[in-house]
């Protein structure tokens, strides 16, 4: 590695990283071209331009369906999982439960076991519970893999965090509850923020244990997009993906001005 | 009036006790230290008034209340941490007016409250800034007048100056003692430092290994330790090893090696081992020495400190002690070589039973 007096990097580092990030996002820059062309297939670069493959997507009752439902799971698993994740986060890091270590490592499981195993264990499971195929079930199953993302932001940022500044809030005479909802939850919001965003954005374009789990009446968008792609791909697939891509975009950048998370990625 | 009693007082950790029984009584608008070093039970202590750790043993007494089982936020005490703990999310008005708010003060009585906290620690004006904002010094008020606004009845201090530098923490003291004395609020103070402890209380607790050594005035605690420890931690201490050479009314004289000294005060039967306690700051030197009555020696290493000189003198049999004097004057330019002649007065001659004999 190159780097100069100041600590800056050299030319060739500057280069080399450039080009990682130009790799990486292509893919993201060809499905957003692609969503503008008017030929019925995907193409690179797009032949002529039009919006007609957004106003097909969006006037499709099956896409909407399937867009509303992924929202609604995704907001859901979100919610519970910051409930969830939270209250076991702070219970481990303070202690106060024998075997905190073993627990933490079975969180954290969903984000090591293939997914694929999980799909697979969770409809076994559901099957013999009579779960299959209901809306609860598929919440629980988003919940199962989106809490390891608030349960790692969430001791992350109460690892940061001096102890004595709740005792002192106890003293002033604040209630348990009210010196966590005073003081460690507002001091720890930056990290929940990045937890809650990475455990939506895990739930809403989950495909693996999904798939295994949906009933045919209900479908998530991520599922529909692989199964319309099965059957061929036209440039809807890419209008959709593009919705995806710039909502996801000004959610990150909305949430990076008001919190700034990203010292917790 | 007892403002706060220790019945007893006990805290162990299955196997390990960390404060074995402690009993004594603060009076009302009292300043007692708790002085001893790390590890000796102290912050054990503070942590059990507060609340945020159980007693295993005994009771605490608020007044009349018995607090022993009273969760933190029911006592009604101020307490300033030595890591400041300040609430970084809100502006230093809010950190002062917390305790406030939780007694349900607001409207004009919490800004007219917060505005006199923050002007007894001369804060006033800094009450939209945020705490990063401010230096170590002014963070330290900060958490002062957050602990004195909704008036406590007991403060409580964690080593609050051990991380200011040396010269804020002198100023500190002496601000700190004349708030205690304006608001008339029973404190008790932690720390490891024994230049605090002396000057700003009413009353010591010296502890070791969990152990109320000795509890009283700085001036008890310094002329007449109870036991070798607090003869030996306080003041800059000479120890020797020596044995009573015989008593004569309350005092007699004790032997190290082949010199003899006069003691003022003997409780060890003659002949007994002993642990001697003799204070630099204690020994006076005279140069030329050989004088019959007093004890010669040589200087073989001479320290100087600023205000004060210290001296190593080698006396007969090897034996090394250590004189402080006044950096000014004849008496510190003495080289190393020099002869000198030892005036230690009896009363300065500390007898002590040897260390484990006695608890």
């Amino acid at each position: 590695m190159s780097a100069d007096r100041d600590g800056r990097p050299g030319h060739a580092v500057t280069i080399a990283a450039l080009a990682v990030v130009v790799f990486l996002q292509v893919p993201v820059l060809v499905v957003v071209l692609a969503a503008f062309s008017t030929t019925s297939y995907l193409t690179i670069p797009p032949q002529g331009l039009t919006l007609a493959w957004f106003g097909k997507v969006l006037g499709d009752p099956t896409y909407l369906s399937a867009l509303r439902m992924s929202l609604i799971l995704a907001c859901g698993s979100t919610a519970l999982s910051l409930i969830l994740g939270v209250t076991a986060a702070y219970a481990l890091f303070r202690r106060s439960v024998p075997g905190a270590e073993a627990i933490t490592a079975v969180l954290m499981a969903p984000l090591v076991v293939p997914a694929v195993v999980v799909g697979v264990a969770l409809l076994q499971y559901f099957s013999l519970t009579g779960l299959r195929g209901s809306f609860v079930g598929l919440l629980m199953a988003h919940v199962v893999i989106t809490v390891p993302y608030v349960v790692r932001s969430a001791l992350a940022s109460l690892a940061g965090l001096d102890l004595a500044v709740e005792e002192a809030a106890r003293v002033l005479g604040a209630t348990g509850f009210e010196a966590f909802r005073l003081v460690t939850l507002p001091l720890i919001t930056p990290g929940l923020v990045a937890g809650g965003l990475f455990a939506f954005i895990t739930s809403l374009d989950n495909v693996p244990v999904t798939i295994f789990l949906i009933s045919a009446s209900q479908t998530t968008l991520p599922v529909l997009i692989f199964s319309s792609v099965e059957m061929g791909i036209d440039p809807g697939v890419a209008a959709v993906s593009t919705i995806l891509i710039v909502a996801t975009g000004i959610v990150l950048l909305l949430a990076e001005r008001r919190f700034g998370f990203h010292r917790f990625v | 009036m007892s403002a706060l009693v220790f019945e007893g007082l006990g805290k162990s950790y299955g196997e390990t006790t960390v404060v074995r029984e402690v009993s004594l009584t603060i009076g009302e608008g009292e300043f007692v230290s708790l002085l001893g070093p790390s590890g000796c039970g102290k912050t054990t202590i503070l942590r059990m008034v507060a609340g945020l750790v159980e007693p295993t043993r005994g009771r605490i007494l608020l007044g009349r209340d018995d607090i022993t089982r009273l969760p933190p936020n029911r006592r009604g005490l101020g307490l300033v941490f030595q890591s400041y703990a300040l609430f970084p999310h809100l502006t230093v008005y809010e950190n002062v007016a917390f305790g406030l708010r939780r007694r349900k003060v607001g409207g004009a009585e919490l800004d007219r409250r917060v505005s006199e906290a923050l002007a007894m620690v001369r804060l006033s004006g800094f009450g939209d800034r945020h705490p990063r904002q401010l230096s170590g010094g002014q963070q330290q008020r900060v958490a002062i007048a957050r602990a004195i606004a909704p008036r406590p009845r007991v403060l409580l201090f964690d080593e609050p100056l051990s991380n200011l530098d040396a010269q804020l923490r002198d100023e500190m003291q002496i601000e700190l003692k004349r708030l205690q004395r304006e608001l008339g609020i029973t404190t008790l103070f932690v720390t490891h430092d024994q230049g605090e402890a002396l000057s700003m209380s009413d009353r010591v607790g010296v502890m070791a290994r969990g152990v109320m050594q000795q509890f009283a005035t700085p001036e008890e605690i310094y002329h007449r330790p109870a036991t070798a420890f607090v003869a030996s931690f306080i003041g800059k201490p000479n120890r020797l090893a020596g044995r009573v050479a015989f008593r004569a009314g309350a005092g007699g004289r004790v032997a190290v090696g082949s010199i003899e000294l006069a003691a003022a005060r003997i409780d060890e039967a003659s002949g007994a081992a002993i642990e001697i306690v003799i204070r630099q700051e204690a020994i006076g030197l005279r140069p030329g020495g050989g004088a019959e009555d007093a004890v010669g020696g040589t200087i073989v290493l001479r320290s100087f400190s600023g205000a004060r000189v210290q001296y190593v003198v080698r006396l007969a049999d090897g034996i090394e002690l250590v004189a402080e004097t006044p950096s000014h004057g004849a008496l510190a330019a003495l080289e190393p070589g020099a002869g000198v002649a030892l005036d230690i007065a009896p009363e300065a001659v500390l007898v002590m039973p040897v260390e484990g004999a006695a608890a």
